[in-house]
């Protein structure tokens, strides 16, 4: 089956699945008005200039920063549910039975998580154009197209939860364990890892800025990370975050390898 | 033309030899019964040959290897349970199998017509009772008209009413010339459908061929006398008769098919035993496995 046919596939599958539908709609509901309750937050001058979070070309920055957090979580819900659920139905197993091969059903994954991360990197793009465009006066997209790389790291910043989820999916297969281990590991258990591996988050190794999670979420960081840096503090001794070339390579690279585990795993395991 | 062919096919859960160098081969058009107690093993061989579980050694063929790697499109089966997507109805079900199957067939009504489902089409597959799902599980092994079908126990947890409904659609199918593989281990069931048999027993193959060739030649005796020590001492006298033994109030014994009930009635007669009960039938494919498996 080619891409498209193994895409339309998946739609039939979930179109009508309510988590698939009600992540999706909070996804959409959320991600062009979240940045709005900066105009609730006071913030010092120093730490950030509200008027960033919607003029061009700052706001490129901010809807990714609160894009990270949304695809994280609804996106990769998604993403472990397509899988997940799957093997709770027990539908991994009679697709293959019924004729796909194992490979085609793991690219049929596949193509969602670059669907998914395409349509999200889109909506980033309209949501920040249309946000910049009405904050501008008069109404224009003056500085909008500034800094196009945002859209290169907001797509491999999706692809890096979306992949990841997809790792979990495959591996772990019950849905509330994926769930579970995939948000743990994300908001804990790297921090700690990285603890217990250093002994100390402040210090040692700037390496400690390359574990995977941690470049994913570097690819469109807290913005005011930037100006936090140039302030001088007692033992710290490297940088918060990862430059973007690096963020963006290192990331490229987590991507390859959680997508090869998940499919040397999945084609070896029985379903 | 053989449909599939398995060889010396083994596999492990752990310490438990699920498969233990299994060899089959099925023709076309053969209603195939896998037969095996629970746990022998039948549904681990057919996860292996329809691609989900893999095996430590051994291989299988189907149809001589002539569609590659996309043979399953030509088979449809159901393993174990009914598999649908539960927030769907039964005709989006279908279509998602007919789009695997890449089918060009779409007349779904028919299909849930020769299943009695065409009235709960749009319902989703979560409302249904268990016997409407097997029956839509039938149903879907049914699209983009494959040369094989598979049933994995497919009564299974069904009331009356839903076995003699799910076998009449079974016997249909069978009827139809199609290649049929089902596993079972409710023999009656096999024995009404199955042409061909292959019985299996921790993983070992014990017996395999036609139903008639794994049916004894034997007949089974019921006797019953005023006196049945004595019709039993007379019958272990006769060297074509074997095994009689006191089962109830009533002797049961083997004989060979070359003989009569007629010859035994007048031999016991004779004797000086009067029958009050004399009834041949023919060795139940029941009995035979038992006698195989014991």
């Amino acid at each position: 089956m080619n891409i498209l046919n193994l895409l339309s596939l998946e739609w039939k599958k979930f179109k009508n699945n309510s988590v698939f539908n009600l992540f999706g709609v909070m996804f959409l509901l959320t991600f062009p008005t979240v940045i709005f309750i900066g105009k609730e937050i006071q913030v010092p001058e120093m730490v950030m200039n509200i008027n960033d979070l919607y003029a061009f070309p700052n706001n490129w920055e901010w809807m990714a920063y609160s894009g990270n957090w949304l695809v994280f979580f609804f996106l990769g819900f998604i993403m472990m549910n397509m899988i997940t659920s799957e093997v709770g139905y027990k539908t991994m197993r009679q697709n293959i039975i019924s004729g796909l091969t194992r490979q085609e059903y793991f690219l049929g994954k596949l193509y969602t998580a670059i669907a998914l991360s395409v349509f999200a990197t889109l909506f980033y793009a309209i949501c920040t154009l249309t946000i910049g465009f009405f904050h501008n006066d008069p109404y224009s997209f003056e500085g909008a197209f500034d800094q196009p790389i945002w859209l290169l790291r907001f797509f491999l910043m999706c692809m890096g939860y979306l992949s990841f989820a997809l790792l979990i999916g495959f591996v772990i297969r019950r849905s509330g364990v994926a769930i579970f281990t995939y948000t743990c590991y994300i908001l804990f258990i790297e921090l700690m890892l990285k603890w217990f591996v250093t002994g100390n988050l402040l210090k040692n190794s700037p390496a400690i800025n390359y574990w995977p999670l941690n470049a994913i979420e570097d690819l469109t960081p807290l913005p005011s990370w930037k100006k936090l840096e140039n302030i001088p503090m007692k033992d710290i001794e490297f940088s918060f975050l990862l430059t973007p070339s690096h963020a963006m390579i290192a990331s490229s690279l987590y991507i390859c390898l959680f997508i090869g585990i998940a499919y040397w795993h999945f084609m070896r395991k029985d379903v | 033309m053989s449909i599939l062919t398995i060889q010396n096919l083994s596999k492990s859960y752990g310490k438990i030899q699920a498969l233990n160098n299994l060899s089959l081969e099925i023709n076309a058009g053969e209603v195939y019964g896998i037969l095996g107690p629970n746990g022998s093993g039948k549904t681990t061989t057919l996860g292996i040959i329809l691609g989900i579980l893999s095996a430590d050694s051994g291989s299988y063929k189907w149809f001589d290897g002539q569609y590659g790697s996309s043979h399953r499109k030509r088979i449809g089966a159901i393993l174990e349970t009914p598999n649908f997507y539960p927030y769907k109805t039964a005709e989006d079900n279908l279509k998602i199998i007919s789009h695997i199957k890449g089918s060009k067939d779409h007349d779904y009504d028919s299909i849930l017509e020769l299943v009695d489902l065409s009235h709960r089409k749009k319902s989703p597959f979560r409302t249904y009772s268990l016997g409407m799902k097997q029956r839509l599980a039938i149903a879907a092994t049914m699209i983009g008209e494959p040369d094989v079908i598979i049933f994995d126990e497919p009564t299974n947890g069904l009331d009356p009413q839903g076995i003699a409904e799910v076998r009449q659609t079974l016997t249909q199918i069978a009827e139809s010339g199609k290649t049929v593989i089902m596993a079972s281990h409710i023999l009656d069931e096999v024995e009404k459908i199955c042409s061909h048999v292959a019985i299996i027993k921790n993983g070992h193959l014990l017996a395999t061929g036609s139903v008639g060739s794994i049916l004894s030649d034997q007949v089974t005796l019921e006797l019953q006398s005023e006196n049945n020590e004595s019709l039993r001492q007379f019958l272990d006298g006769i060297d074509w008769i074997k095994g009689p033994k006191l089962i109830g109030d009533k002797i049961e014994a083997q004989m060979d098919k070359e003989h009569s009930i007629a010859e035994v009635n007048k031999m016991a007669f004779d004797r000086g035993i009067v029958l009050t009960h004399l009834v041949a039938r023919k060795q139940r494919l029941e009995e035979e496995f038992l006698e195989i498996t014991k």
